[in-house]
């Protein structure tokens, strides 16, 4: 007996040609690549929106109009996300053979050839670990290291880079894949599933995965989405995201001493909770959209924050500055820009669907504004500052 | 077209390398654990996922009578991408115990419905494709 030498072990590794599903092949590949590169984009897109949101630029000011604008694009976002699990897992099927490809000769193409796969490999790699967080982050479960929000950012961006260079690679392959027929099938395992069957499969699958996980954001589906996360039941008719007692607010918001601080230079003025209900009270029908994807109409009584600026002699276009009495977390400040000041549908919301909030809700009171992100609708509120 | 592919090679490049600079602060711990991610998925796929796939194919491939393996196929095509779409909410994990407005659903319950479901459609697509006994003779 002698020991194996490296050709032996290279036969029993299979090649390309061994794979023999006739499903599979440039028909395919160029159509689901497609279908995929399309949700890819839209996510990128909408996900880059997130971050505006989030931290609006100077050259991009987002004001409160549309109201529903941040539930849509992060709506979409997370539901197009959900619907890609399908198409990247058949997507990488369809070509796991060329895997088995056997590096070529000459020197000059092993360059190519190790470029190629390299670039294959970040893609790969990019592709899964975007879906794979985002899937994560939507259940609140965060087994690494790393920040969540800053790495899915900067990997979306390797991500569709390395699209974009797998698109300039495989252009003619893809022109040529979407021009042939799925009807034509070289005559090989003539009883396996045909193209069409697999591409019909997967546009039922990735409807599915979108259909059954949606009604966090759609409400007409929220009975049929049995996989999401959300059905948008709570209390007082509304999820949450983070309790009184996780943000660490439980002791301080409860206190029958109440007084929330106004300021604006060296003016401060002090109301308590009452002498808030006292005021000018406005009612609005405002989303909570949450960066998780799930969303939910609320009616929300409270005092505009422009009307309770005022009392200290601010302008009702004036920046203010947000301050919670959350100790554990972040966002325990934010900043409501001018825009959403100026937006008379900013209110500091004593009542939620008719009821005082709720300890969850944020009593005593929160901010509410049209066109926010959820976690910048700051909750248990004990300050208000006017920037100058 | 080639001033296309071009374009797109450098647009791609430019994108990537931007991602990269977005990760210059991320300290080492950081980039470790996001490598681990990386790295995990496509080995996770390529050595896990895929072979597993094509071993099941070819099992299935000796085991089903001809006529049904298209159907079976597909089915497991719309059953096992579901239901790696749907590991989040059914691994358990995630969510925080003190509030039951998330992940608050009987998610294994509708795992094992939507399994029920899609093979029963499948043995019913099997069914009426069966060969009639015209062609049974025929044979």
């Amino acid at each position: 007996m002698r020991l194996p030498r490296v050709e032996d072990i290279e036969k029993r590794i299979p090649r390309p040609e061994d794979f023999s599903a006739r499903s599979r092949g440039p028909a395919t590949t160029a159509r689901v690549g497609t279908a995929l590169g399309i949700a890819f984009g839209i996510c990128f897109l909408t996900g880059l929106w997130s971050h505006f949101q989030y931290d609006s630029p100077s050259w991009l000011p987002i004001g409160p109009n549309p109201a529903w604008l941040y539930r849509v694009t992060q709506g979409t976002h997370v539901a197009t996300g959900i619907a890609s699990v399908p198409l990247l897992l058949v997507k990488l099927w369809s070509v796991y053979p060329r895997f088995f490809i056997r590096p070529p000769k000459a020197r000059r193409d092993q360059l190519v050839d190790v470029l190629e796969r390299a670039s294959i490999g970040v893609l790969v790699a990019a592709a899964i670990f975007q879906l794979t967080s985002g899937l994560l982050n939507v259940v609140q479960w965060y087994p690494w290291e790393f920040s969540f929000r800053r790495t899915h950012e900067a990997v979306a961006w390797v991500a569709i880079g390395a699209l974009l260079v797998h698109i300039a690679v495989k252009l003619p392959v893809i022109r040529e894949g979407l021009g042939a027929s799925v009807a034509d099938e070289p005559p090989v395992d003539a009883e396996g599933p045909s193209r069409r069957a697999v591409l019909r499969g997967l546009t039922v699958a990735s409807g599915l995965a979108l259909v059954l996980t949606v009604g966090q954001t759609v409400p007409v589906l929220r009975r049929i989405s049995v996989f999401g996360v959300r059905d948008g039941d709570g209390p007082q008719d509304l999820p949450v995201n983070r309790t009184a007692r996780a943000a660490g607010a439980t002791r301080a918001a409860s206190d029958p001493a109440f007084v929330l601080q106004l300021k604006a230079g060296a003016r401060t003025v002090s109301l308590t909770r009452d002498e808030l209900a006292k005021l000018p009270q406005r009612t609005h029908r405002l989303p909570i959209a949450c960066v998780e994807g799930w969303s939910r109409n609320a009616v929300w009584t409270g005092v505009a924050v422009q009307d309770l600026i005022a009392l200290v002699g601010a302008p009702s276009r004036s920046t203010v500055t947000v301050r919670s009495m959350q100790t554990r977390g972040a966002f325990r400040t934010s900043e409501l820009p001018g825009d959403f000041v100026d937006d008379p549908r900013t209110l500091l919301a004593l009542e939620l669907n008719g009821e005082p909030l709720s300890l969850d809700h944020g009593y005593p009171c929160r901010i509410i504004a049209p066109n926010r992100p959820g976690v910048l609708q700051t909750k248990w509120v004990r300050e208000l500052e006017v920037r100058t | 077209m080639r001033l296309v592919r071009a374009l797109l090679l450098l647009t791609g490049v430019g994108f990537g390398l931007w991602g990269v600079w977005l990760m210059r602060d991320f300290t080492s711990e950081q980039l470790v654990s996001m490598g681990t991610w990386l790295a995990g998925g496509v080995i996770l796929h390529d050595a896990v996922i895929a072979p597993v796939t094509v071993v099941l194919g070819v099992v299935a491939a000796r085991l089903l009578p001809g006529r049904t393996r298209s159907v079976a196929a597909i089915a497991f095509l719309v059953w096992a991408t579901l239901t790696v779409a749907f590991l989040n909410v059914l691994s358990g994990q995630g969510g925080k115990p003190d509030n039951d407005t998330v992940l608050h659903r009987p998610y294994g319950l509708s795992w094992i419905v939507l399994t029920l479901v899609i093979a029963a459609i499948a043995a019913a697509v099997a069914y009426r494709r069966r060969p009639t006994a015209v062609q049974r003779r025929s044979r």
